[in-house]
This record gives C-alpha cells, sequence and structure tokens, in this order.
C-alpha cells in the first residue's frame, strides 16, 4: 500500500449519537447528557446542547454506557474492543479499564453483567484492584438465549432479579434462588395481534414488569415470584412496536416511544392514564430519564437527542449530522458555505463542516411527515444551488413505482430583505417520468435550470422568459426542450463559462449551446453507458470528462471534438474541484475504493490514495477553504484551496486532512486555564451575606478563640476535598468522618451548622456538588443532635 | 435603567473632568429616557439617532456568535449560522448592575489535539473556539460567562470601587485587564481569579484599554492616551490629542515597536474622526498620523491587519448613527488630508412606501477577506447577515424586511427547522399552462418566410375582405329562416369583451347551441377576436367541464376567422400555449379511450347476463365521448405538425396546403396551418352533429 506520508483520512461529522441509550447526570452543576459516538463517548451540556468534552480511550464501537451505581459522577462504557472502562465524566479522566476479551454489546450494572458476543447474557465480577488496567476473568454465564436487542433485558428492583425476553418468552432471573422462571405468549392470538417482546422495562422498587410488543401492546407483569400465578394487564396505544420502555425513578410513571415518534407518559397504577408529547421528529428508539426524574432524554432514529422536562416541554435537542437516507448529493451552500444534504423527512440540513455543528433543517416539502411504516410521503430526492446560492431548486418525489409517481420541481429565490428561501415557482410534472439529473448553469449573469428526465427529454428552465406576468416577479418557465432520438438522458452538466451544455444520453453525448439551442455535436466513443460528466475548469476548460458504466474514464478535447485519452478505471463518482482543475476520481475495486486526483489535460494523476475506504464512495464534494494553505508539496497541493469530503456507503462522512493543516492547528491551539468557581446562587446569597456578617462578628469580638477551631475543622475538610473525586472512599465513611470534625468543632463554641455548610460549599468549589449531598446527611444528622 | 450608578458616582477632582463627568451623566440620562421609550414602543424600531450604546460584540475568528447585552439587562449569545438565539442569560444583578462592556476571549483548545498516528480517528473539530466572554459591570466586578457551559465560568471581585469601562483578555496568557471608572487598571490572575496588580492609570476615569497583539504593550485611554510596558507597569509614552472621552482603542499593526511601525487608532466621544497614531522609536509622535472622517462618533470598530505589504489595512466602522464606514488605507507616514470611507453602508426597512433607516449593531470583517458579517436591527432581535466586501459602490443601502423578522420567540432553536416562505405570490407551473413547455416561437428562418410572403399581403387584405363578405353572405343566405334576435349573442359579447364583465361573459359562454355560437363568432367585428380569444384561453385553463362548452366556441373562432389571425404575426406564442395545453389535457386520452373501451365490454356483457338489454345509460357515455373525439381529433393534428419536428416535414405541410387551401394566399406558419388542419376536421364534424341536435330543438 502506496500511503502518502502527510495526508490521511479523518472521520468527520460525528457518528450516531442514537446508538445507546443516553445517560442524564443531574446531580452536577450543569446536567450533562452522556452518549456513545463512535469509539467515543461524548458529554453534552443540556443547557446550551453543546459538545464539552469526550472521553477517549476505546479502540472500537462503544456499545453501552451505564452510571456508576456506586458513584453517581463515574461512568463504565463497553465496547466492541472487550473492554469495559470506567471514566470520570466531569473531567475526562479515564479511571480503569477492565479487560473482558471478547466484544461486548451491552452493558448492565449491578454487578457488571455483560451482554457478548454469541448474545449471551454473562455475569462479570469485576475485580477490586488498585491498578489501571485490570483483567477481569470471572465469569458466569447467565443464560445463552436473548436477543440481540439490548433494550429487552432489564434489572429489577436493586438487582434482585433480572428479566430478558427473546421472541415470545419472558424469562426472569433470580439471583438470591438462582432460579429461572419464563413465561410464554402465543405468537398471534384471535385478533392476529403480533405479541413477541421488543422491550422491557422493571419498576425500580415494586415487582413488575413493562414488556412491549410488537403489535403496540404494553403489558405490565406481576406476581411472577410464582412460576404459576403470574397475572398481566394489557394496555394499548402505540400503532407499532413499541419501541422502548422506561419508568421514571420513582416509578410513578412509565414512559413508552415508538416508530410515531410521540412521548407518552402513562401513570402507574391508574390504568388507562396517560400524556402524550407528540411530534418529536424521527422514530423514539431510546428513552432514559435522570436519576431525579426532572429529565428525560428521547434518542430518535435521525441521529438527535431531545431532552425533555419532566413536565412535558422540550428543552434541549441535540443534533448530529443526519446521514440515514441521502437522497440528493453532497451540495455547499454559497452563502453560509455549509454542507447540504437530505436531513428530517422532506427537509434539506444545512451543516457547518467547519464548526461540526448541525445549523437548520429547511423544509422543503412543508407537509406534516407521519411516522408510519408503509406510507409513501413526499422525499427531497433532488437539490441544487445556483453559482450565487440565490437560487435553489429542489425536486420531491413519491412513489416508488413509475405508475404513481408524482413529484414536483420547486425554485426556491433567496430573499435578501426576510433573508430566507421564498418559493418563486412550483412546476407540477416538469416531466412525464422520473427526473434524473438537474444542475444549474455557473455563469452568474443568467441563470438557467437543466433538468433531464426517463422520459427522454431535458428541459431547459429560464426566468422571465414567459410573456404574460407583468408582475415585478420573474418566475420560471420552460425555454427548451431537447432529445436526442429518444434516447434516455443519463447525465447533464453546464460548463465552467456556461456556454456549453452536455448532455449524455445512454452512450452518446451531446453538446449543445444555450444561446440558440443547438446541438453542436454528438461525441460517441465509449461502449458503455455514460454515467458522470463534467467540464475542465480553467486552463483545461476544453477538456470534458466522461465516465461509463464499462470502467471507461474518457476525456474528450471540445476544440478538436477528438477522445484525448482513456483508461480503464471503474469510476463510481467524478468530481471536479470548483476552485482549480483538479477532478477527483473515486474508483472501486476489489473491495476497496481508490482514489485519484488528476488534471484532465493529463492521464496522470497528482495524486493517488488506495484504499480511501472499504465501501463504494457514490457522493463527494469540495467544499472551499476560509484559508488556504500554503503547502507546496506536489502530493498536498491539491488541498490547497478546497477540502474533498465524501460519504461512504455505510453513511460514513469522511475527509482528508494534511500535516500543514494539522501543525497550523497544534500551533494556535493553548491551553487557557481558568479558575472555574461559581457559586452566585440564590442560597450562596443568602448564607453567604450571614457568614460573612459572622465572620465579621467572630473577627471583631474573639478573633483567637475562633482560629483553631476552623484550623481544626478544615483538616478534615481539605483531606476531602484535595482527594480526586475518584479515589475516594465510600460515602458511609466519609459521612462518619465528616460530622465527627463537625461534632468537636461544635463542642467548642455554640455555632450554627450552617456556617460550616457554606464553609465547605464554598471551598469545594470543584466538586461541591459530591460533597453536597454528604453534606446534606451530615446536616440532617446534626439536626437531630441538637 | 442602563446606569442608575452614575449619578451617585463621586465627581472627580479636576474641573475639565467635572465637566466631562456632567456631560456623560447627561448624555446618560438621556440615553435612559430613550432606552425607555424604545422598550415601550415593544419591539418597534428605534432608529433615532441617539440609541444607548449597549456593548455589542463578535466573536473573534470566524464570528460564529453575537453577543450583546440589551436594554433589559441580559445577554444574549446569537448564532449567526443559523440566525437563531443560542443563550440567553440573565445575571443575577442584572437590574443594579448593568453590563457596561462585553469582550470575547482568545480562542483556545477545547479539546485534544487529535493523535498523529491513528488513522481514522474524528477529525479535528472545531479546533479553534472562543467560548469565554468576559463582562464588566457597573458595580465593578468582571463576570467571566462560558457559551459551552451556558452559565457564568468565574466572577472576578473586589478589584474596583466604580463601573467598568473596558475588559481585555491578555492574547497568550491567562491574564485579564480591566479598566474602571475609579481611574484605576487591574490585571487579574485568571488561574486564581484574584487581582494580580492594580495601579492608578489615570487621573480621570480609565475610558478605554487595549493590548498590543504581541502582548507586550497596553494602551488606557482616559483623558490621555497612555501606553504601557506590562512587565514594568511603567508609562512607555503618552498620547494627547483628543478633547473628550476616548471610547474606542485598536492596533493596528502586529508590528513591534522598535520599528516605526507600529500604530493603532482612536476614536472619541462627539467626535467624527478616528484618529491614527503612530510610535515612533525617536518620540516624535505628539500628532496623529491619519484620521479617518466619520458621520457620527464611532461605537463599533473592527480592524483587519495587513498581513503582506501589497494589502491595505481594513477598517469597518459602525457609527452612532447607524452607518457603517469601511475603510482601505496602507498605513505608510503621515497623510495630511482627513481619509474619507471607500465605502458607507446603511441599512432601511419599508415601512409603508418610504424607507427607514435601521441602526447597524456590529460590523466585522471575515477572514476570508471578502465578507463582512453585520448585526442590524432591534437589540433584542439583531439580524445578522453576511454580505459580500464591495467598494466599487461609495453608499451602499441594503433594504432589508426587518418587521418580518421581528418575532420574540425561541421556538426555532429548539426545533432547528426554518420553514421558508411560501406565499401566494409564488407560481405553479401544471402541464397546459405556458411556460410548462418551451414557448412555440417563429422558427429561426422567419425572416426569409417574410420576405417570401411580404409581396402577396397586400392582395391577401382583399382576398380575406372578400373571403370575409362572402362567408357572411353565405351565411346569411344558408339561413334565412332562423329568427334574428336569439341566434346572436354578439354585440352582448363585445361589451363583455370591453368592460370585462365577469357576469356577461360567463351567461354567454354557458350557451350550449352550436348554431348560436356559430351565428355570435360570425358576428364579431375582428376588433374582439383577439380579447374573445384570450379570454377563451384563459377560461380554457380552468376546470375541464367549463372547457367542454370553451371548445366549442374556441372551434366556432377558429373556422371562422382563420384568414384574419393567420395574419397576426405574434399571435403565434398564445395560440401555442393552447396548443400545449390541449396537448396535455388530451395525453391520456389514447389510455382512457382503451379503458373506457374495456369497461364498455365489461358492462355489456354483465348487463347481457343478468338481464335483458338495458343499454340506455352506456348510450349516454357515448355522448360524452363524442365530445372528446373533436379533441381526439385536434391531438391527431397536432401531432403532424409538432414544432419539434424537423423543417423539411415542415415543408411538406406547407405544400400540402397550398395545394388544398390555393385560396388563401398568406403568411402562414406551421402553427397555424395545423391549427387550421384542425379546425377543417373539427367543422366537418361539427357540422355534422349539428343537425340532430338543432333538429331535435325544433322539435
Amino acid at each position: 500500500m502506496v500511503e502518502t506520508s502527510d495526508i490521511r483520512v479523518v472521520r468527520c461529522g460525528g457518528s450516531k449519537v442514537n446508538l445507546t441509550p443516553p445517560i442524564i447526570s443531574s446531580d452536577s452543576r450543569y446536567p450533562f447528557v452522556l452518549c456513545t459516538s463512535g469509539d467515543l463517548v461524548k458529554v453534552y451540556s443540556t443547557r446550551t446542547e453543546e459538545w464539552l468534552h469526550s472521553l477517549q480511550g476505546h479502540t472500537n464501537q462503544v456499545t453501552g454506557i451505564t452510571l456508576n451505581p456506586a458513584n453517581h459522577l463515574q461512568v463504565y462504557s463497553c465496547s466492541v474492543d472487550g473492554t469495559v472502562k470506567l471514566w470520570d465524566f466531569i473531567d475526562g479522566i479515564l479511571i480503569k479499564t477492565f479487560v473482558i476479551g471478547c466484544p461486548l454489546f451491552a452493558i448492565y450494572v449491578l454487578s457488571v453483567i455483560v451482554l457478548s458476543e454469541c448474545f449471551q447474557l454473562v455475569s462479570v465480577h469485576l475485580p477490586k484492584s488498585a491498578e489501571q488496567e485490570v483483567e477481569a476473568k470471572e465469569m458466569s454465564a447467565v443464560s445463552s438465549h436473548i436477543s440481540k436487542n439490548p433494550s429487552c433485558t432489564a434489572f429489577g428492583r436493586g438487582g434482585e432479579y433480572i428479566a430478558f425476553a427473546r421472541h415470545l418468552q419472558l424469562n426472569v432471573y433470580f439471583f438470591r434462588k438462582q432460579k429461572t422462571y419464563s413465561f410464554s405468549l402465543k405468537a398471534t392470538d384471535k385478533k392476529g395481534a403480533k405479541n413477541a417482546f421488543t422491550c422491557i422495562a422493571c419498576h425500580p422498587t415494586d415487582d413488575c414488569i413493562a414488556t412491549g410488543h410488537e403489535d403496540g401492546k404494553i403489558r405490565l407483569w406481576r406476581n411472577f415470584i410464582h412460576k404459576k400465578e403470574y397475572t398481566y394487564s394489557t394496555q394499548h396505544w402505540h400503532h407499532n412496536a413499541v419501541n422502548t420502555l422506561c419508568f421514571t425513578p420513582e416509578g410513578t410513571h412509565l414512559l413508552s416511544g415508538g416508530i410515531e415518534s410521540v412521548l407518552v407518559q402513562w401513570q402507574y397504577g391508574a390504568g388507562n392514564r396517560k400524556e402524550f408529547l407528540p411530534r418529536l421528529g424521527g422514530s423514539i428508539l431510546h428513552i432514559s430519564a435522570s436519576s431525579d426524574g426532572q429529565l428525560f432524554c428521547t434518542s430518535h432514529s435521525d441521529n438527535k437527542i431531545t431532552v425533555i422536562e419532566s413536565s412535558f416541554k422540550v428543552c434541549g435537542v441535540i443534533q448530529g449530522l443526519v446521514k440515514d437516507a441521502v437522497l440528493t448529493d453532497l451540495m455547499i451552500d454559497p452563502r453560509s458555505k455549509a454542507l447540504v444534504l437530505n436531513g428530517k423527512p422532506g427537509h434539506l440540513q444545512f451543516y457547518s463542516l467547519l464548526r461540526d455543528k448541525h445549523l437548520y433543517n429547511l423544509d422543503i416539502v412543508q407537509q406534516e411527515y407521519i411516522y408510519e411504516a408503509g406510507l409513501d410521503q413526499f422525499e427531497v430526492v433532488k437539490a441544487a444551488f445556483d453559482i450565487k446560492g440565490s437560487w435553489l431548486a429542489t425536486v420531491e418525489e413519491r412513489g416508488k413505482k413509475s405508475s404513481d409517481l408524482e413529484f414536483f420541481l420547486k425554485l426556491w429565490a433567496f430573499d435578501e430583505r426576510t433573508q430566507s428561501f421564498v418559493l418563486n415557482t412550483t412546476i407540477t410534472a416538469a416531466h412525464t417520468d422520473r427526473i434524473i439529473s438537474m444542475c444549474f448553469s455557473s455563469s452568474e449573469e443568467t441563470t438557467m435550470l437543466v433538468t433531464a428526465a426517463e422520459d427522454s427529454q431535458f428541459k431547459a428552465w429560464c426566468q422571465g422568459a414567459d410573456a404574460d406576468t407583468q408582475q415585478d416577479q420573474n418566475f420560471w418557465s420552460c425555454d427548451f426542450v431537447g432529445s436526442y432520438h429518444k434516447l434516455n438522458p443519463t447525465n447533464c452538466s453546464f460548463s465552467a463559462d456556461s456556454s456549453l451544455l452536455a448532455v449524455s444520453f445512454q452512450e452518446v453525448i451531446t453538446i449543445w449551446s444555450p444561446d440558440t439551442w443547438e446541438m453542436l455535436t454528438t461525441l460517441c466513443q465509449p461502449p458503455g453507458v455514460i454515467r458522470d460528466l463534467c467540464f475542465g475548469r480553467l486552463s483545461c476548460s476544453k477538456y470534458l470528462l466522461g465516465t461509463t458504466t464499462k470502467n471507461l474514464l474518457c476525456c474528450w478535447n471540445l476544440l478538436t471534438c477528438e477522445l484525448e485519452w482513456s483508461t480503464s478505471v471503474d469510476v463510481s463518482k467524478l468530481q471536479p474541484d470548483p476552485f482549480s482543475e483538479n477532478v477527483a476520481a473515486f474508483s472501486y475495486q476489489s473491495k476497496h475504493t481508490d482514489l485519484f486526483v488528476f488534471k484532465p489535460s493529463e492521464p496522470r494523476p497528482l495524486f493517488t490514495n488506495k484504499n480511501v475506504c472499504s465501501e463504494k464512495v457514490h457522493r463527494a464534494v469540495f467544499v472551499p477553504r476560509e484559508e488556504p494553505l500554503n503547502s507546496c508539496d506536489e502530493s498536498t497541493q491539491w488541498l490547497n484551496r478546497s477540502q474533498l469530503y465524501f460519504l461512504t456507503q455505510n453513511m460514513d462522512l469522511l475527509t482528508f486532512s494534511t500535516a500543514t493543516e494539522e501543525d497550523r492547528m497544534l500551533s494556535s491551539s493553548k491551553q487557557l486555564v481558568i479558575d472555574d468557581s461559581v457559586a452566585v446562587t440564590p442560597f450562596y446569597l443568602l448564607l453567604g451575606k450571614h457568614r460573612q456578617q459572622q465572620q465579621k462578628l467572630n473577627t471583631q469580638s474573639h478573633p483567637v478563640s475562633d482560629k483553631p477551631q476552623q484550623t481544626q475543622g478544615s483538616v478534615t475538610i481539605k483531606e476531602l476535598l484535595h482527594t480526586p473525586a475518584h479515589v475516594l472512599p465510600a460515602a458511609s465513611v466519609l459521612c462518619s468522618m465528616f460530622v465527627n470534625s463537625f461534632l468537636i468543632s461544635n463542642t467548642g463554641v455554640q455555632q450554627d451548622p450552617l456556617r460550616y455548610f457554606v464553609h465547605i460549599r464554598l471551598k469545594s468549589n470543584g466538586f461541591s456538588y459530591s460533597v453536597m449531598h454528604l453534606l446534606s446527611i451530615s446536616l440532617k444528622f446534626l439536626n437531630s443532635f441538637i | 435603567m442602563a446606569r442608575p450608578l452614575n449619578l451617585a458616582q463621586p465627581i472627580s477632582a479636576s474641573a475639565a473632568s467635572v465637566q466631562l463627568r456632567m456631560r456623560a451623566v447627561q448624555f446618560s440620562l438621556t440615553r435612559v429616557s430613550r432606552g425607555a421609550g424604545g422598550r415601550m414602543r415593544n419591539g418597534k424600531m428605534a432608529a433615532d439617532g441617539g440609541r444607548a450604546t449597549l456593548p455589542c460584540s463578535f466573536s473573534p475568528k470566524s464570528q460564529r456568535f453575537l453577543a450583546l447585552c440589551a436594554q433589559d439587562g441580559r445577554l444574549r449569545i446569537w448564532n449567526t449560522d443559523s440566525k437563531t438565539l443560542q443563550q440567553e442569560y440573565v445575571p443575577s444583578a442584572h437590574l443594579s448592575a448593568a453590563c457596561t462592556c462585553v469582550t470575547w476571549g482568545p480562542c483556545r483548545a477545547v479539546q485534544e489535539v487529535p493523535q498523529r498516528k491513528r488513522r481514522k480517528c474524528e477529525a479535528g473539530s472545531a479546533p479553534e473556539q472562543s467560548d469565554l466572554l468576559a463582562l464588566g459591570t457597573a458595580a465593578g466586578s468582571v463576570l467571566i460567562y462560558s457559551t459551552v457551559k451556558g452559565d457564568l465560568h468565574c466572577t472576578l471581585e473586589g478589584g474596583h470601587s466604580g463601573p467598568v469601562n473596558s475588559v481585555q483578555w491578555h492574547p497568550e496568557d491567562s491574564v485579564l485587564y480591566s479598566g474602571s471608572d475609579d481611574t484605576h487598571i487591574a490585571e487579574w490572575d485568571l488561574q486564581t481569579g484574584k487581582v494580580r496588580c492594580k495601579w492608578k492609570a489615570d487621573r480621570s476615569a480609565v475610558s478605554s484599554l487595549c493590548i498590543s497583539p504581541d502582548g507586550k504593550l497596553l494602551l488606557s485611554a482616559g483623558m490621555t492616551i497612555k501606553m504601557w510596558n506590562l512587565e514594568t507597569k511603567e508609562v512607555y509614552r503618552k498620547f494627547t490629542g483628543h478633547s473628550t472621552m476616548v471610547t474606542t482603542l485598536c492596533f493596528a499593526t502586529t508590528r513591534p515597536p522598535d520599528s516605526n511601525g507600529m500604530y493603532f487608532l482612536s476614536g472619541a466621544a462627539h467626535d467624527r474622526l478616528l484618529s491614527v497614531w503612530q510610535v515612533r522609536s525617536d518620540g516624535k509622535d505628539k500628532n496623529s498620523v491619519v484620521s479617518f472622517t466619520l458621520t457620527d462618533e464611532p461605537q463599533h470598530i473592527d480592524l483587519q491587519t495587513s498581513n503582506s505589504k501589497d494589502e491595505a489595512v481594513r477598517l469597518a466602522v459602525v457609527c452612532k448613527d447607524g452607518q457603517l464606514h469601511l475603510f482601505e488605507h496602507f498605513l505608510n507616514g503621515p497623510c495630511k488630508k482627513p481619509l474619507s470611507p471607500v465605502c458607507s453602508l446603511q441599512v432601511s426597512t419599508m415601512k409603508g412606501d418610504s424607507p427607514v433607516p435601521v441602526p447597524l449593531l456590529a460590523a466585522a470583517l471575515c477572514a476570508d477577506r471578502q465578507n463582512l458579517m453585520l448585526a442590524y436591527g432591534h437589540h433584542l432581535q439583531p439580524v445578522m447577515e453576511k454580505t459580500p466586501f464591495n467598494t466599487s459602490e461609495r453608499h451602499v443601502c441594503l433594504v432589508r424586511d426587518v418587521h418580518g423578522t421581528l418575532s420574540l420567540s425561541v421556538d426555532t432553536a429548539v426545533s432547528k427547522v426554518k420553514t421558508p416562505v411560501v406565499n401566494k405570490q409564488s407560481k405553479v407551473l401544471v402541464p397546459g399552462l405556458p411556460g410548462h413547455k418551451a414557448p412555440i416561437k417563429l422558427t429561426p428562418n422567419e425572416a426569409e418566410k417574410r420576405k417570401k410572403t411580404d409581396s402577396t399581403t397586400e392582395i391577401s387584405i382583399e382576398e380575406r375582405l372578400e373571403q370575409i363578405e362572402l362567408s357572411v353572405e353565405g351565411r346569411d343566405a344558408g339561413k334565412g329562416s332562423s329568427s334574428l334576435q336569439t341566434d346572436s349573442f354578439a354585440v352582448l359579447l363585445v361589451q363583455g369583451l370591453e368592460s370585462k364583465d365577469e357576469r356577461i361573459l360567463t351567461k354567454i359562454f354557458q350557451t350550449k347551441k352550436e348554431m348560436l355560437i356559430k351565428n355570435t363568432v360570425a358576428r364579431l367585428p375582428p376588433s374582439a377576436v383577439l380579447p374573445l380569444l384570450e379570454e377563451l384561453s384563459r377560461r380554457l385553463q380552468g376546470h375541464p367541464f367549463a372547457a367542454l362548452l370553451i371548445v366549442q366556441w374556441f372551434k366556432a373562432v377558429l373556422t371562422q376567422h382563420t384568414s384574419y389571425l393567420s395574419s397576426l404575426p405574434d399571435l403565434v406564442s398564445q395560440l401555442g400555449s393552447i396548443y400545449h395545453m390541449i396537448e396535455s389535457r388530451v395525453k391520456l386520452y389514447q389510455q382512457l379511450t382503451r379503458l373506457h373501451g374495456k369497461l364498455y365490454l365489461l358492462m355489456t356483457q354483465v348487463a347481457t347476463n343478468n338481464s335483458a338489454e338495458k343499454v340506455g345509460n352506456i348510450s349516454h357515455k357515448a355522448q360524452l365521448v363524442y365530445e372528446e373525439e373533436s379533441s381526439d381529433e385536434e391531438e391527431g393534428s397536432g401531432d403532424e405538425g409538432r414544432p419539434e419536428d424537423d423543417s423539411d416535414n415542415w415543408e411538406e405541410d406547407e405544400a400540402a396546403m397550398e395545394v388544398t387551401e390555393d385560396k388563401k394566399n398568406h403568411k402562414d406558419d406551421e402553427e397555424d396551418d395545423e391549427e387550421e388542419d384542425m379546425n377543417d376536421e373539427s367543422k366537418a364534424n361539427g357540422d355534422s352533429d349539428l343537425d340532430p341536435e338543432n333538429e331535435s330543438e325544433e322539435e
């Protein structure tokens, strides 16, 4: 493999954030949301929806995260690489690594239990050790018959039993008795309902298991401690499979979600009383609740996490790049330089690559999308921007079969007055069959849109050619209809100065002049249907490139109308750089994709990168750089002015990063350390004043008697506060120590316990909340004591 | 509300500063009243000149955020990419200690730099991000706010006894400088959150600060501008020149001070000049070297230093009157004349018909040196926009619809969906409407054809007149028996067309009698034919059932007035659109007839099976088919002379025409003759079935 030294492929745009249930930690000053994303665990702030930091360390996909029940500032994560890691997620520190040895697919912590390779449920005892890396070998299999879906397993009632379901059977394993009870349902009942289990949740305090089913029913199982006398009650609201179930921490409510993207809150024990939060967008995959029950989190199929308050109000959305069903090409909005592609159903999403952040979705279809299986709804299939970004053309389509095909061509003008897109013209049935290719002319003076469709015609649309509209607004209308021997067009492309239009009809390329609509010439050298077409730019503007299905890359000279050169490469995507002469070609051969960058004037590639990725590449785009690089190295020169992004079949957005770029990044990045100290809460204001007054009083009246107590008290406090949170002993140990220290001080002078509280509160800045908990206990204790 | 503390401020010692102070107090009073007025109008634009200058700042480098402290004391962070409100923060003391200045911190690496070794790790995304904001308050404290956390990062207290006027971050170290009304400058150590050093800088309030890009020098402005050496905290230089309070200071070059290339600029209250000062090693720098003229006192400036010698320094100044002035200048020694801006930019909105100016709040020059980031409108709802940096015109006025965007809702931030405007002004093109297909134009060799036919036109007019007379006579002769009063609506129709009376026209077009239509059309004066045609084509685009009636009229017009129509060369496009419509309407005809035939077969079989022959309703259906048969013929004729067809084909057509209709020697093009073809046939059709209908009526 010839790996060029300083260019490497990097992933960008983030990975899926919706693979596993997110975790909300509400104990620290700011509520965090943790979610897995590729081989990282990302920590977001719920308040600002910003990505704070990530936990790096796993070498493969992270498959599960769960809070450490012993310390709620720590989190366990498991990964396909066979390790379980324990993190301090506030500071992003890796505390421990447990090597299990086989790929792990889910983690349920009590005494860490892991779902492993061949979908066995295995209980692993995590050894206590001071070392960083620990090998955990003590395993005991619980069951080998579990579902692949991690949400089909749940712990019940403080870990007394574990419930897991597979197909039509619900199993409950009691740890104390070491016994498994199983209950099964019939495949279908009289009404033809599908009874297979889809998810499980256990009530935190009650002996109750809630199960979701494929037909949308929720069953609440009770009395399952006895094998025969179990009962269940059924509730039905979802019309499709229940994807996820979650009890609130107090167990007062049950939350459920499915494909309808409606969050349903059932009141526990009150039968059918329920609340709804509809239109969350994307089907709900997971629900989780924070430990205080104040916040809920739902993760959706469109790579999104929604943060919901307990009053059923959406308070935050963490949106990743939606890459599920990309039908449009990758485009760059010339105005905002954002990447544009399919987003929510019926929307175009704008994604800032520079900041790696989702900007917004543009509603193109403007119809409520109904999340239901088997509905045929409008979807944006083609979109194009003109060169200045003042026009956007979209094609929305529905109907898989050609007989019930329905599509619109919409032209949107960017209105500078309102700073938004305004619908200018809607064209229904612009062609009699599906539009295959669409492009805007690239000249700045006149904009023209060309659409080529399967009805063996291509149409040129112009603005204002319509005579009978006397309004000040210019609408689009058809200017020319062209066809060639009733062949189906396959692609169309404008030259850089828009003086030529190339339309390929199967094997033949026709060259038209857009001014007079005369067909200038036809080029039909290669065997095979033309797949991609592009004109050369700048100094290479006399060349036209084409790729065929028969693995040929051809270059024609338009001055002589002859084939200049051709090579045998199976090109899956040909992408010209709008800022230079370069053209990038992705070729797929024997299970990996190679990239060639070349100038049309010579068949020798400027840059070759073998094995860019293992999947086919169908979409790529050159993105202009904000500041051009000035690398002189020949192999990286092509990346000076623009950056190449491409989307693989697995929907990974990848790009190339050069050494100069990284050096610049290294040089510019500096760590600014700022003392993180705020405690301006109303509580502080109230008590702080009190304290200040008292301190004044103390310092004035008896400064001598106050001093020793301060130091006495502060020894233990110092000890406590200056040890990192994750190495602290158990809370029960600390508590007694704490309280003791208070007791000593209290015997000296009668003082208000609150004073100490505030005192510690102030000092503890960094992890005040961890101590807070303890303190509240000790205060209670003190109160009872006094 | 803006600064109540100002009133309680102890008045400084010197007489001059007392005056200044008083003016400032007065000024702040006017600000307060205006600000309140603006708020009472609740969101309406306070476009008057003397707005309160509220702290407002774009984040550095990429202008991702706009931080703005509005009159209500809240800090709002706007996202310039999505143009939505990102965060809102209410300082706990926002009513008593208003925020007086906002400064973004230097960019810092938030996450680790990507490892070089690993091949496919996440790209080093968002490498340079500035997430910290320093807010100076009227109470003398400095708040550090983090946009990532959406909360305060820390508070710096106990440094000043008066309002903080300016906050500056050190570009390298975690050090912050603040200048206050208490005449002191404080140096804060951010790692501990304590004052590291504090010194008296001036006899009066320190109104502005600026740190040199290398972090070694500090400019402060009170009565005079002083340059401090930050290592020794000693005055390096003094500059005097402004008679009023200096409000803005900014370094213009990055070069070290030992050469003479160190420049900075300053602007003062009520001063319509920005001064540029040169720091010279020989100490001859008592006067400003260059000055820029403005229209009002500077409020917000952004400066882009030059990277190379042939790049000018760019300067964007937002004045108090809401205008933006752009300057480009090579800093190269003194320049006597004040420089005027290369471009002045103003934003306005339309209130009714008259434009109303919209004040600009801030402007920033983008790193790509091609664009400008603007923020304008109301403080509670600013509008952010990126416009190209265009210096070709001296005055630019951007007309923007500010009222449309002013709605105090934060919902967009949560849903992250933007809905583009869809109003009724947009056009819908359906098959058949003009514009859906390429317009039928005169063929390229039209000019030649004209020449060819020019000689014959004169005769043809005569002949045409003759022909009209003939046809009129013939018709009169043929139908003497019919009553004169009811057989034509010609007069009424002309009246209706002239007055465009919808009622009359609908009434007329509702008639079904073939003869009546024919007569009416025949008696129409030629001048009314064109309006009638337009009206008919307009009505034809409506509901298909209406079209059933209209087609008859259309047929009549085309048959009766062919000669007149063909003399009008510009009618081609209009008839073309009608042709397109007919074509698209009958496109499914073949399939429909096929389906109808099959259904008919089925129905008859079912009927025969069930009982005795009962085909009454089917015969009724057949009548309906007849109507469409006529249009079928139209389609058939249309196919012959498709405009896309080659021209040789067309020649043949013309030849054929000449054979069949040798009388008409007029100029005609393909469209017309195809229409005529169609007309002839449809006329024949019309005649043939006209009779039974007539008979039935006579009965």
